[in-house]
Protein backbone atom coordinates (compact mmCIF):
# COMPACT_ATOMS: atom_id res chain seq x y z
CA UNK A 1 0.00 0.00 0.00
CA UNK A 2 1.00 3.60 -0.49
CA UNK A 3 1.92 5.00 2.92
CA UNK A 4 1.33 8.65 3.69
CA UNK A 5 4.36 10.83 4.49
CA UNK A 6 3.41 10.89 8.15
CA UNK A 7 1.17 9.04 10.53
CA UNK A 8 1.04 8.37 14.22
CA UNK A 9 -0.83 6.00 16.46
CA UNK A 10 -1.49 6.85 20.07
CA UNK A 11 -4.38 5.17 21.86
CA UNK A 12 -3.90 5.88 25.57
CA UNK A 13 -7.38 4.90 26.79
CA UNK A 14 -7.46 1.71 28.84
CA UNK A 15 -10.31 -0.38 27.45
CA UNK A 16 -11.99 -3.08 29.51
CA UNK A 17 -14.75 -5.31 28.18
CA UNK A 18 -17.16 -7.65 29.92
CA UNK A 19 -20.88 -8.23 30.50
CA UNK A 20 -21.76 -6.84 33.94
CA UNK A 21 -18.43 -5.05 34.30
CA UNK A 22 -20.01 -1.66 35.03
CA UNK A 23 -21.12 -2.97 38.42
CA UNK A 24 -17.58 -3.75 39.54
CA UNK A 25 -14.96 -1.12 38.74
CA UNK A 26 -12.91 -1.30 41.93
CA UNK A 27 -9.66 -2.39 40.29
CA UNK A 28 -9.89 0.24 37.57
CA UNK A 29 -10.81 3.06 39.96
CA UNK A 30 -7.87 2.17 42.22
CA UNK A 31 -5.53 2.41 39.23
CA UNK A 32 -6.81 5.89 38.43
CA UNK A 33 -6.78 7.11 42.03
CA UNK A 34 -10.32 8.39 41.48
CA UNK A 35 -11.91 9.04 44.89
CA UNK A 36 -14.52 11.77 44.55
CA UNK A 37 -16.40 10.87 41.42
CA UNK A 38 -18.79 13.24 39.67
CA UNK A 39 -21.27 11.37 37.49
CA UNK A 40 -22.50 12.95 34.26
CA UNK A 41 -25.43 11.24 32.59
CA UNK A 42 -28.92 11.92 31.26
CA UNK A 43 -32.33 11.46 32.81
CA UNK A 44 -33.15 8.48 30.58
CA UNK A 45 -30.05 6.52 31.60
CA UNK A 46 -30.76 7.32 35.24
CA UNK A 47 -34.00 5.32 35.01
CA UNK A 48 -32.28 2.17 33.77
CA UNK A 49 -31.65 -0.80 36.07
CA UNK A 50 -27.90 -0.96 35.57
CA UNK A 51 -27.46 2.71 36.53
CA UNK A 52 -28.10 2.37 40.25
CA UNK A 53 -26.15 -0.91 40.32
CA UNK A 54 -23.19 0.97 38.85
CA UNK A 55 -23.41 3.77 41.41
CA UNK A 56 -23.80 1.27 44.25
CA UNK A 57 -20.81 -0.67 42.95
CA UNK A 58 -18.63 2.45 43.06
CA UNK A 59 -19.78 3.36 46.56
CA UNK A 60 -18.72 -0.09 47.79
CA UNK A 61 -15.12 0.66 46.80
CA UNK A 62 -12.76 3.20 48.39
CA UNK A 63 -14.23 5.77 46.01
CA UNK A 64 -17.61 7.44 46.22
CA UNK A 65 -20.00 9.28 43.99
CA UNK A 66 -20.10 12.89 45.26
CA UNK A 67 -22.81 14.09 42.91
CA UNK A 68 -24.74 13.53 39.71
CA UNK A 69 -25.47 15.91 36.83
CA UNK A 70 -28.20 14.44 34.69
CA UNK A 71 -29.45 17.44 32.72
CA UNK A 72 -27.65 16.54 29.51
CA UNK A 73 -29.88 16.84 26.43
CA UNK A 74 -29.28 15.32 23.01
CA UNK A 75 -26.92 17.58 21.02
CA UNK A 76 -25.65 19.08 24.26
CA UNK A 77 -24.31 22.61 24.26
CA UNK A 78 -21.94 25.04 25.93
CA UNK A 79 -24.57 26.12 28.48
CA UNK A 80 -24.94 22.54 29.69
CA UNK A 81 -21.17 22.24 30.01
CA UNK A 82 -21.10 25.42 32.09
CA UNK A 83 -23.83 24.10 34.43
CA UNK A 84 -22.04 20.78 34.81
CA UNK A 85 -18.62 22.26 35.53
CA UNK A 86 -20.07 24.66 38.12
CA UNK A 87 -21.66 21.76 39.97
CA UNK A 88 -18.55 19.58 39.69
CA UNK A 89 -16.37 22.35 41.12
CA UNK A 90 -18.81 22.95 43.97
CA UNK A 91 -18.69 19.24 44.81
CA UNK A 92 -14.87 19.27 44.73
CA UNK A 93 -14.87 16.21 42.50
CA UNK A 94 -11.49 14.77 41.53
CA UNK A 95 -12.71 12.68 38.60
CA UNK A 96 -15.66 12.27 36.25
CA UNK A 97 -17.67 9.23 35.26
CA UNK A 98 -19.72 9.68 32.10
CA UNK A 99 -22.55 7.18 31.62
CA UNK A 100 -24.41 7.67 28.37
CA UNK A 101 -24.16 8.21 24.65
CA UNK A 102 -22.17 10.70 22.59
CA UNK A 103 -23.83 13.83 23.94
CA UNK A 104 -23.18 12.83 27.56
CA UNK A 105 -19.59 11.80 26.86
CA UNK A 106 -18.73 14.96 24.94
CA UNK A 107 -20.35 17.06 27.66
CA UNK A 108 -18.22 15.24 30.24
CA UNK A 109 -15.10 16.03 28.21
CA UNK A 110 -16.03 19.71 28.19
CA UNK A 111 -16.85 19.72 31.91
CA UNK A 112 -13.57 17.95 32.67
CA UNK A 113 -11.63 20.57 30.71
CA UNK A 114 -13.29 23.47 32.51
CA UNK A 115 -12.88 21.85 35.94
CA UNK A 116 -9.28 20.73 35.42
CA UNK A 117 -7.99 23.86 33.71
CA UNK A 118 -10.12 26.48 35.47
CA UNK A 119 -10.99 28.21 32.22
CA UNK A 120 -13.87 28.77 29.87
CA UNK A 121 -14.27 26.02 27.30
CA UNK A 122 -15.25 28.28 24.42
CA UNK A 123 -12.99 31.25 25.14
CA UNK A 124 -9.88 29.42 26.24
CA UNK A 125 -9.90 25.96 24.69
CA UNK A 126 -11.83 26.00 21.43
CA UNK A 127 -9.56 24.80 18.64
CA UNK A 128 -6.86 22.18 18.34
CA UNK A 129 -4.46 21.22 21.13
CA UNK A 130 -5.00 24.32 23.21
CA UNK A 131 -5.01 22.62 26.62
CA UNK A 132 -1.84 23.19 28.65
CA UNK A 133 -1.77 20.05 30.79
CA UNK A 134 -3.54 16.72 31.41
CA UNK A 135 -7.05 16.76 32.85
CA UNK A 136 -8.54 14.89 35.80
CA UNK A 137 -9.35 11.21 35.25
CA UNK A 138 -12.31 10.65 32.95
CA UNK A 139 -14.05 7.29 32.99
CA UNK A 140 -16.65 6.47 30.36
CA UNK A 141 -19.35 3.82 30.24
CA UNK A 142 -20.94 4.14 26.78
CA UNK A 143 -24.59 3.15 26.74
CA UNK A 144 -24.86 3.24 22.97
CA UNK A 145 -22.69 1.37 20.49
CA UNK A 146 -21.53 3.90 17.95
CA UNK A 147 -20.19 7.24 19.08
CA UNK A 148 -16.67 6.01 19.83
CA UNK A 149 -16.26 9.14 21.93
CA UNK A 150 -15.03 6.99 24.83
CA UNK A 151 -11.67 6.74 23.03
CA UNK A 152 -11.40 9.90 20.93
CA UNK A 153 -9.61 13.20 21.37
CA UNK A 154 -12.59 15.13 20.08
CA UNK A 155 -15.61 16.70 21.73
CA UNK A 156 -18.38 18.12 19.55
CA UNK A 157 -20.50 20.58 21.49
CA UNK A 158 -23.26 22.86 20.27
CA UNK A 159 -22.81 26.61 20.38
CA UNK A 160 -26.46 27.40 21.03
CA UNK A 161 -26.16 31.05 20.02
CA UNK A 162 -24.62 30.38 16.62
CA UNK A 163 -26.47 27.08 16.04
CA UNK A 164 -23.11 25.53 15.19
CA UNK A 165 -21.47 22.39 16.45
CA UNK A 166 -18.09 23.37 17.83
CA UNK A 167 -15.17 20.93 17.64
CA UNK A 168 -12.66 20.72 20.44
CA UNK A 169 -9.64 18.62 19.54
CA UNK A 170 -7.01 17.89 22.15
CA UNK A 171 -4.91 14.93 23.20
CA UNK A 172 -5.88 15.63 26.81
CA UNK A 173 -9.58 15.13 26.07
CA UNK A 174 -9.02 11.40 25.50
CA UNK A 175 -10.72 9.50 28.36
CA UNK A 176 -8.53 7.45 30.68
CA UNK A 177 -10.81 4.44 30.94
CA UNK A 178 -13.53 3.04 28.67
CA UNK A 179 -15.77 0.39 30.21
CA UNK A 180 -17.45 -1.66 27.50
CA UNK A 181 -20.29 -3.53 29.17
CA UNK A 182 -22.77 -4.89 26.63
CA UNK A 183 -25.41 -5.37 29.33
CA UNK A 184 -25.89 -1.60 29.54
CA UNK A 185 -26.87 -1.51 25.87
CA UNK A 186 -29.49 -4.29 26.07
CA UNK A 187 -32.44 -1.95 26.46
CA UNK A 188 -31.59 0.23 23.46
CA UNK A 189 -34.60 0.24 21.12
CA UNK A 190 -34.07 -0.85 17.50
CA UNK A 191 -34.13 2.72 16.16
CA UNK A 192 -31.33 3.86 18.47
CA UNK A 193 -29.41 0.62 17.90
CA UNK A 194 -29.53 1.21 14.16
CA UNK A 195 -28.71 4.92 14.20
CA UNK A 196 -25.78 4.62 16.60
CA UNK A 197 -24.56 1.51 14.78
CA UNK A 198 -24.62 3.36 11.46
CA UNK A 199 -22.79 6.24 13.11
CA UNK A 200 -20.05 3.72 13.89
CA UNK A 201 -20.20 2.42 10.32
CA UNK A 202 -19.78 5.98 9.05
CA UNK A 203 -16.79 6.47 11.36
CA UNK A 204 -15.19 3.30 10.06
CA UNK A 205 -15.87 3.97 6.37
CA UNK A 206 -14.78 7.60 6.47
CA UNK A 207 -11.69 6.75 8.56
CA UNK A 208 -10.78 4.16 5.91
CA UNK A 209 -11.30 6.56 2.99
CA UNK A 210 -9.76 9.65 4.61
CA UNK A 211 -6.48 11.34 3.68
CA UNK A 212 -4.89 10.49 7.01
CA UNK A 213 -5.70 6.76 6.89
CA UNK A 214 -2.77 4.59 7.98
CA UNK A 215 -2.27 0.82 8.27
CA UNK A 216 -3.19 1.17 11.94
CA UNK A 217 -6.47 2.99 11.41
CA UNK A 218 -7.24 0.74 8.42
CA UNK A 219 -6.93 -2.42 10.51
CA UNK A 220 -9.32 -1.11 13.14
CA UNK A 221 -11.77 0.41 10.65
CA UNK A 222 -12.03 -2.76 8.56
CA UNK A 223 -12.54 -4.96 11.61
CA UNK A 224 -15.21 -2.56 12.86
CA UNK A 225 -17.02 -2.76 9.50
CA UNK A 226 -16.99 -6.58 9.60
CA UNK A 227 -18.43 -6.65 13.11
CA UNK A 228 -21.13 -4.11 12.23
CA UNK A 229 -21.96 -5.92 9.00
CA UNK A 230 -22.49 -9.16 10.92
CA UNK A 231 -24.34 -7.79 13.93
CA UNK A 232 -26.28 -4.57 13.37
CA UNK A 233 -29.44 -6.16 11.97
CA UNK A 234 -29.32 -8.94 14.56
CA UNK A 235 -28.96 -6.41 17.39
CA UNK A 236 -31.99 -4.52 16.07
CA UNK A 237 -34.08 -7.66 15.71
CA UNK A 238 -33.09 -9.21 19.03
CA UNK A 239 -32.08 -6.55 21.52
CA UNK A 240 -31.34 -9.13 24.24
CA UNK A 241 -28.71 -10.88 22.12
CA UNK A 242 -25.66 -10.20 24.28
CA UNK A 243 -23.28 -11.50 21.62
CA UNK A 244 -24.59 -9.09 18.98
CA UNK A 245 -24.64 -6.26 21.53
CA UNK A 246 -21.04 -7.00 22.54
CA UNK A 247 -19.91 -7.06 18.94
CA UNK A 248 -21.60 -3.74 18.20
CA UNK A 249 -20.12 -2.13 21.31
CA UNK A 250 -16.61 -3.25 20.42
CA UNK A 251 -17.10 -2.30 16.76
CA UNK A 252 -18.11 1.22 17.75
CA UNK A 253 -15.04 1.41 19.94
CA UNK A 254 -12.68 0.16 17.19
CA UNK A 255 -14.18 2.65 14.75
CA UNK A 256 -13.68 5.34 17.38
CA UNK A 257 -9.97 4.60 17.71
CA UNK A 258 -9.70 4.51 13.91
CA UNK A 259 -11.33 7.88 13.31
CA UNK A 260 -9.58 9.46 16.26
CA UNK A 261 -6.46 8.99 14.11
CA UNK A 262 -7.56 9.40 10.51
CA UNK A 263 -10.63 11.53 11.21
CA UNK A 264 -13.79 11.60 9.10
CA UNK A 265 -14.83 13.44 5.96
CA UNK A 266 -17.60 15.11 4.04
CA UNK A 267 -20.29 12.69 5.27
CA UNK A 268 -19.73 13.86 8.82
CA UNK A 269 -19.43 17.44 7.62
CA UNK A 270 -22.92 17.19 6.14
CA UNK A 271 -24.23 15.33 9.19
CA UNK A 272 -22.86 17.96 11.60
CA UNK A 273 -24.50 20.68 9.53
CA UNK A 274 -27.85 18.84 9.43
CA UNK A 275 -27.61 18.50 13.21
CA UNK A 276 -26.63 22.11 13.81
CA UNK A 277 -29.15 23.72 11.47
CA UNK A 278 -32.09 21.29 11.47
CA UNK A 279 -31.65 19.26 14.66
CA UNK A 280 -31.22 15.92 12.89
CA UNK A 281 -29.76 13.40 15.36
CA UNK A 282 -26.15 12.67 14.48
CA UNK A 283 -26.48 8.92 13.95
CA UNK A 284 -29.61 9.33 11.82
CA UNK A 285 -27.91 11.95 9.66
CA UNK A 286 -24.87 9.71 9.18
CA UNK A 287 -27.10 6.76 8.36
CA UNK A 288 -28.83 8.73 5.60
CA UNK A 289 -25.76 10.50 4.23
CA UNK A 290 -23.08 7.80 4.30
CA UNK A 291 -23.70 6.32 0.82
CA UNK A 292 -23.86 9.81 -0.70
CA UNK A 293 -20.56 10.70 0.96
CA UNK A 294 -19.04 7.51 -0.48
CA UNK A 295 -20.35 8.45 -3.93
CA UNK A 296 -18.91 11.96 -3.50
CA UNK A 297 -15.50 10.37 -3.01
CA UNK A 298 -15.83 7.69 -5.67
CA UNK A 299 -13.30 9.25 -8.07
CA UNK A 300 -10.67 9.57 -5.35
CA UNK A 301 -11.18 6.20 -3.65
CA UNK A 302 -12.07 3.64 -6.27
CA UNK A 303 -9.59 1.04 -5.00
CA UNK A 304 -10.51 1.45 -1.36
CA UNK A 305 -14.22 1.28 -2.11
CA UNK A 306 -13.46 -1.91 -3.99
CA UNK A 307 -12.02 -3.38 -0.79
CA UNK A 308 -15.24 -2.46 1.00
CA UNK A 309 -17.30 -4.13 -1.73
CA UNK A 310 -15.47 -7.42 -1.13
CA UNK A 311 -16.08 -6.98 2.57
CA UNK A 312 -19.78 -7.01 1.74
CA UNK A 313 -19.34 -10.35 -0.07
CA UNK A 314 -19.36 -8.85 -3.57
CA UNK A 315 -17.16 -10.77 -5.97
CA UNK A 316 -15.20 -8.64 -8.41
CA UNK A 317 -15.24 -11.10 -11.29
CA UNK A 318 -16.00 -9.35 -14.56
CA UNK A 319 -16.34 -5.94 -12.94
CA UNK A 320 -14.18 -2.89 -13.55
CA UNK A 321 -12.64 -1.19 -10.51
CA UNK A 322 -15.27 1.52 -10.73
CA UNK A 323 -18.14 -0.94 -10.98
CA UNK A 324 -16.83 -2.78 -7.93
CA UNK A 325 -16.52 0.51 -6.02
CA UNK A 326 -20.12 1.37 -6.95
CA UNK A 327 -21.19 -2.00 -5.54
CA UNK A 328 -19.81 -0.95 -2.13
CA UNK A 329 -22.07 2.10 -2.23
CA UNK A 330 -24.99 -0.11 -3.27
CA UNK A 331 -24.25 -2.39 -0.30
CA UNK A 332 -24.65 0.54 2.09
CA UNK A 333 -27.92 1.52 0.38
CA UNK A 334 -29.06 -2.09 0.81
CA UNK A 335 -28.12 -2.01 4.50
CA UNK A 336 -30.09 1.25 4.83
CA UNK A 337 -33.16 -0.46 3.39
CA UNK A 338 -32.73 -3.43 5.72
CA UNK A 339 -32.54 -1.11 8.72
CA UNK A 340 -35.58 0.80 7.51
CA UNK A 341 -37.40 -2.53 7.64
CA UNK A 342 -36.21 -3.80 11.03
CA UNK A 343 -35.82 -0.49 12.87
CA UNK A 344 -37.94 2.04 10.99
CA UNK A 345 -34.91 4.08 9.99
CA UNK A 346 -35.55 7.00 7.64
CA UNK A 347 -33.60 6.97 4.41
CA UNK A 348 -34.12 10.53 3.18
CA UNK A 349 -33.42 13.95 4.70
CA UNK A 350 -36.98 15.00 3.91
CA UNK A 351 -38.16 12.39 6.44
CA UNK A 352 -36.24 13.94 9.34
CA UNK A 353 -37.37 17.55 9.30
CA UNK A 354 -34.98 18.96 6.71
CA UNK A 355 -36.68 21.28 4.22
CA UNK A 356 -35.53 21.69 0.66
CA UNK A 357 -34.81 25.37 1.26
CA UNK A 358 -32.42 24.36 4.08
CA UNK A 359 -30.09 22.51 1.71
CA UNK A 360 -27.98 25.51 0.53
CA UNK A 361 -27.36 26.55 4.14
CA UNK A 362 -26.41 22.97 5.05
CA UNK A 363 -24.00 22.88 2.11
CA UNK A 364 -22.46 26.20 3.15
CA UNK A 365 -22.01 24.99 6.72
CA UNK A 366 -20.48 21.74 5.47
CA UNK A 367 -17.74 23.62 3.66
CA UNK A 368 -16.55 25.18 6.88
CA UNK A 369 -16.79 22.00 8.94
CA UNK A 370 -13.47 20.88 10.37
CA UNK A 371 -13.81 17.44 8.81
CA UNK A 372 -13.41 18.75 5.26
CA UNK A 373 -9.63 18.90 5.33
CA UNK A 374 -9.57 15.15 5.91
CA UNK A 375 -11.83 14.31 3.00
CA UNK A 376 -10.09 12.58 0.08
CA UNK A 377 -11.69 14.96 -2.44
CA UNK A 378 -11.97 18.71 -2.25
CA UNK A 379 -15.25 19.70 -0.66
CA UNK A 380 -17.02 22.02 -3.10
CA UNK A 381 -20.33 23.81 -2.52
CA UNK A 382 -22.08 22.79 -5.74
CA UNK A 383 -21.15 19.11 -5.33
CA UNK A 384 -22.14 19.00 -1.67
CA UNK A 385 -25.45 20.62 -2.55
CA UNK A 386 -25.95 18.01 -5.25
CA UNK A 387 -25.27 15.20 -2.74
CA UNK A 388 -27.72 16.75 -0.29
CA UNK A 389 -30.37 17.03 -3.01
CA UNK A 390 -29.88 13.36 -3.85
CA UNK A 391 -30.25 12.47 -0.16
CA UNK A 392 -33.29 14.70 0.22
CA UNK B 1 19.29 27.68 13.16
CA UNK B 2 16.09 29.62 12.51
CA UNK B 3 15.24 30.41 8.88
CA UNK B 4 14.69 34.11 9.65
CA UNK B 5 17.45 36.01 11.43
CA UNK B 6 15.24 38.19 13.60
CA UNK B 7 11.73 39.53 14.09
CA UNK B 8 12.32 42.51 11.81
CA UNK B 9 13.24 40.26 8.90
CA UNK B 10 10.26 38.03 9.61
CA UNK B 11 7.92 41.03 9.72
CA UNK B 12 9.32 42.34 6.44
CA UNK B 13 8.87 39.00 4.71
CA UNK B 14 5.63 37.57 6.12
CA UNK B 15 4.08 40.96 6.86
CA UNK B 16 4.95 42.02 3.33
CA UNK B 17 3.45 38.85 1.95
CA UNK B 18 0.22 39.38 3.85
CA UNK B 19 0.09 42.94 2.52
CA UNK B 20 0.52 41.56 -0.99
CA UNK B 21 -2.36 39.15 -0.36
CA UNK B 22 -4.49 41.98 0.96
CA UNK B 23 -3.89 43.82 -2.34
CA UNK B 24 -4.82 40.75 -4.38
CA UNK B 25 -8.58 40.84 -4.98
CA UNK B 26 -8.79 37.09 -5.71
CA UNK B 27 -7.68 36.42 -2.12
CA UNK B 28 -8.70 39.59 -0.29
CA UNK B 29 -12.34 39.54 -1.41
CA UNK B 30 -12.83 36.09 0.12
CA UNK B 31 -11.03 37.05 3.32
CA UNK B 32 -13.23 40.13 3.75
CA UNK B 33 -16.30 37.95 3.25
CA UNK B 34 -15.18 35.80 6.21
CA UNK B 35 -15.16 38.89 8.49
CA UNK B 36 -12.48 37.44 10.75
CA UNK B 37 -9.59 38.84 12.71
CA UNK B 38 -6.80 36.28 12.61
CA UNK B 39 -3.73 36.58 14.78
CA UNK B 40 -0.63 34.57 13.89
CA UNK B 41 1.78 33.96 16.75
CA UNK B 42 5.23 33.09 15.46
CA UNK B 43 8.21 31.88 17.45
CA UNK B 44 11.90 31.60 16.50
CA UNK B 45 11.90 34.57 16.02
CA UNK B 46 8.97 35.98 17.97
CA UNK B 47 6.39 38.04 16.12
CA UNK B 48 2.64 38.36 15.95
CA UNK B 49 0.87 39.42 12.80
CA UNK B 50 -2.79 40.34 12.90
CA UNK B 51 -4.79 40.05 9.71
CA UNK B 52 -7.96 42.07 10.21
CA UNK B 53 -10.63 41.22 7.65
CA UNK B 54 -13.51 42.66 9.65
CA UNK B 55 -13.82 45.87 7.63
CA UNK B 56 -13.96 46.87 3.98
CA UNK B 57 -10.31 46.02 3.38
CA UNK B 58 -7.73 43.68 4.86
CA UNK B 59 -5.46 45.38 7.40
CA UNK B 60 -2.15 43.91 8.53
CA UNK B 61 -0.46 44.90 11.78
CA UNK B 62 2.50 43.55 13.72
CA UNK B 63 2.59 42.95 17.49
CA UNK B 64 -0.82 44.54 17.77
CA UNK B 65 -2.63 43.84 21.03
CA UNK B 66 -5.47 46.27 20.39
CA UNK B 67 -7.49 43.98 18.14
CA UNK B 68 -9.42 41.04 19.56
CA UNK B 69 -8.80 38.04 17.32
CA UNK B 70 -11.54 35.65 16.24
CA UNK B 71 -9.00 32.91 15.66
CA UNK B 72 -5.36 32.55 16.62
CA UNK B 73 -2.74 30.32 15.05
CA UNK B 74 0.51 29.38 16.79
CA UNK B 75 3.59 28.03 15.00
CA UNK B 76 7.32 28.42 14.48
CA UNK B 77 8.22 30.90 11.75
CA UNK B 78 9.86 28.07 9.82
CA UNK B 79 6.58 26.14 9.69
CA UNK B 80 4.79 29.26 8.43
CA UNK B 81 7.47 29.69 5.76
CA UNK B 82 7.02 26.10 4.60
CA UNK B 83 3.24 26.41 4.81
CA UNK B 84 3.20 29.25 2.29
CA UNK B 85 5.26 27.07 -0.01
CA UNK B 86 2.51 24.47 0.21
CA UNK B 87 5.05 22.16 1.83
CA UNK B 88 3.28 21.61 5.14
CA UNK B 89 0.77 18.83 5.39
CA UNK B 90 -1.84 20.70 7.39
CA UNK B 91 -3.45 17.63 8.95
CA UNK B 92 -0.08 16.24 10.02
CA UNK B 93 1.03 19.64 11.35
CA UNK B 94 -2.12 19.85 13.46
CA UNK B 95 -1.73 16.26 14.68
CA UNK B 96 1.93 16.86 15.62
CA UNK B 97 1.09 20.19 17.22
CA UNK B 98 3.50 22.00 14.88
CA UNK B 99 0.51 24.26 14.39
CA UNK B 100 -2.20 24.87 16.91
CA UNK B 101 -5.40 26.76 16.34
CA UNK B 102 -7.39 28.60 18.97
CA UNK B 103 -10.92 29.61 18.15
CA UNK B 104 -13.76 28.18 16.13
CA UNK B 105 -12.20 25.58 13.84
CA UNK B 106 -14.96 25.89 11.18
CA UNK B 107 -14.08 29.53 10.65
CA UNK B 108 -10.43 28.64 10.18
CA UNK B 109 -11.29 25.86 7.74
CA UNK B 110 -13.45 28.21 5.70
CA UNK B 111 -10.35 30.24 4.88
CA UNK B 112 -8.42 27.43 3.25
CA UNK B 113 -9.99 27.75 -0.21
CA UNK B 114 -9.46 31.53 -0.05
CA UNK B 115 -5.71 31.25 0.40
CA UNK B 116 -5.14 28.62 -2.27
CA UNK B 117 -3.64 31.07 -4.83
CA UNK B 118 -1.16 32.22 -2.18
CA UNK B 119 0.96 29.08 -2.41
CA UNK B 120 2.07 29.91 -5.95
CA UNK B 121 2.52 33.59 -5.10
CA UNK B 122 4.93 33.12 -2.19
CA UNK B 123 8.13 31.98 -3.97
CA UNK B 124 7.55 34.56 -6.69
CA UNK B 125 7.07 37.24 -4.04
CA UNK B 126 10.35 36.30 -2.35
CA UNK B 127 12.27 36.52 -5.61
CA UNK B 128 10.74 39.81 -6.68
CA UNK B 129 11.28 41.56 -3.36
CA UNK B 130 14.93 40.85 -2.65
CA UNK B 131 14.32 37.80 -0.45
CA UNK B 132 15.73 35.24 -2.93
CA UNK B 133 17.94 33.63 -0.30
CA UNK B 134 14.82 32.47 1.55
CA UNK B 135 13.44 30.75 -1.51
CA UNK B 136 13.86 27.08 -0.68
CA UNK B 137 13.60 26.19 -4.35
CA UNK B 138 16.90 27.98 -5.06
Amino acid sequence: MQLTDFFQFHAPTKIVYGPGLARDLEAELNDLKARRIFVITDSHVQQMDFYQATIDGINRTGARVVGVFSDVPANSGLKTVKQGSALGAELKADSILAIGGGSVIDTAKGVNAEMSLAGDLMTDFCGTHTMPHPLNPLIVIPTTAGTGSEVTLVAVIMNEEEKTKMAFVDRYLVPNLAVLDPEVTLSMPPYLTASTGMDAMAHAVEAYLGVDASPYSDALALQAMVMIRDNIVRACQDGQNIKARGNMLVAGNLAGVAFSHSMVGVGHGMAHSCGGLCGVPHGVANHILLPYAMRYNLDACEDRLGVLARLFFIKGTGLTGRELAEKAIDAIFELQRELAGVAGMPVRLSQVGVKEEDLPDIATATLSDGTCIYNPREVVFEEVLQSLKEAF
Amino acid sequence: MAVFENSDVLEKILGGFFRLLSDTPEVADKLIKAKLVIKFHYTEPDLTLTVDCSGDKVEISANDDTKKPTVEMFMKAEIAHKFWYGKVNLTAALARRQMTAKGPIPKIMALLPAIKPAYAMYPKYLDENGFEKYNIHK
